[in-house]
């Protein structure tokens, strides 16, 4: 259902201030979302000022330093800081994308840090991707062939290959899922960018030999319809994919049969 | 415990793109549509019952006001007619391309300005 106001308990409140300690003089405010499950209060804002002059480029740099030299309680995911991983994904400036790709010099005037929006959250800048993660299952992501294993390669034409290409790169991090107003909405039912565009990388995939039932299985209305190409997916895709498209050509491979 | 947990922002804070605006705004021009529809084959349908009518719809559009709302609806089709011309090419598979989505986009938002112009200029060239 369409739900545009937040529910009560979701509110955010103005939270701590944290004052510069270290007397520099290039300083920037970072705005952090809080939640503490453990204290039954609403999220806050709480605003940390960071000595930018000691500080490397990316905004996964800031929460590190924040942590670790101003407020140790605060609360997010991070593994490889080098855009592999997809921990680190949340919302930066009104944008979904990796903390740690992002730069924070790219952004103008303070700097909001919000979790993935639309999630459950967990503790602070953590959401909860458990409803993902079963998506992802239902669309059984992996090889489906019936030859029996002879311990020789499995083997694929460079064309069929390419086809891959713009698919297999995807790391699951949910910026493009959590950034769908679509998925905002119908979370529930639609599938979702993410995990349709990892759909179409096992339909479009030459040595899968179940292509029909998985698009009888994805040809449902509140599934993959529920797609109107607002094309925010591709607008956050940190690793420059394009989840529109797969979309579309799912329904362009139905529409053609 | 589990119920209490909060859902965190979303349409409050995520940016708008030329793509979100124009899809919503694609949806509520076409709502409108149908309205203006409606009513435009109820006054069509006004014209066969009585022949004051006419004269009484002819004078109101006239006037500034009147003006304005076919000025509006010039827009509100040509908008959507435009809107739709893009989703075709999305669904022959062309156009996902971010720049090219986004210049789309654009030619979308400044067309539909242009042609109510000239549509309104030329349709008034027509009729009187």
């Amino acid at each position: 259902m369409v739900q545009i106001s937040l529910p009560n308990n979701s509110k955010i409140k103005k939270g701590k201030y944290y004052k510069d300690k270290t007397n520099s003089k290039n300083i920037r405010k970072v705005n952090v979302y809080r939640w503490d499950p453990s204290d039954g209060k609403n999220p806050r804002i709480d605003t940390y000022e960071v000595d930018m002059d000691n500080c490397p480029s990316k905004v996964l740099d800031i929460l590190n330093k924040i942590k670790n030299e101003i407020d140790p309680s605060l609360a997010y995911r991070r593994s490889c800081s080098h855009g592999v991983c997809g921990s680190c994904a949340m919302n930066m400036d009104g944008k979904n994308g990796l903390a740690c790709t992002k730069s924070h010099s790219e952004i103008k005037g303070d700097i909001n840090i919000y979790p993935l929006p639309h999630l459950k959250v967990l503790k602070d800048l953590i959401g909860d991707l458990s409803t993902l993660y079963k998506q992802y299952e239902s669309i059984e992501p992996w090889l489906k062939n019936s030859k029996k294993d002879d311990g020789k390669e499995n083997h694929q034409s460079i064309g069929d290959r390419a086809k891959l290409d713009g698919l297999y790169e995807c790391i699951m991090c949910a910026c493009c899922s959590t950034s769908c107003p679509s998925y905002w909405w119908n979370g529930d039912k639609y599938l979702g960018p993410a995990v349709l565009l990892q759909a179409y990388r096992w339909i479009i995939d030459s040595r899968d030999e179940e292509r029909k039932e998985r698009l009888k299985k994805v040809a449902d209305e509140l599934k993959l319809y529920r797609c109107h190409t607002i094309m925010n997916c591709t607008n956050s895709c940190p690793k420059g994919l394009n989840p529109a498209k797969a979309i579309a050509s799912i329904k362009k491979m139905l529409a053609t049969g | 415990m589990e119920n209490n947990r909060p859902i965190s922002p979303h349409i409050q804070i995520y940016n708008w793109h030329i793509s979100s605006l124009l899809s919503i705004s694609h949806r509520i021009v076409g709502i409108i549509n149908i309205i203006v529809l409606t009513i435009i084959c109820f006054w069509i349908s006004s014209l066969l019952l009585f022949s004051d009518s006419y004269g009484a719809i002819h004078s109101f559009l006239n006037t500034f006001f009147g003006k304005f709302i076919i000025i509006a609806i010039i827009w509100s089709f040509i908008f959507q007619s435009l809107c739709e011309i893009r989703h075709l090419f999305w669904d022959f598979g062309y156009g996902f391309e971010l720049k090219t989505s986004n210049i789309t986009g654009l030619i979308v938002i400044f067309g539909s300005f242009i042609l109510t112009i000239l549509t309104y200029y030329l349709g008034r060239g027509f009729i009187l």
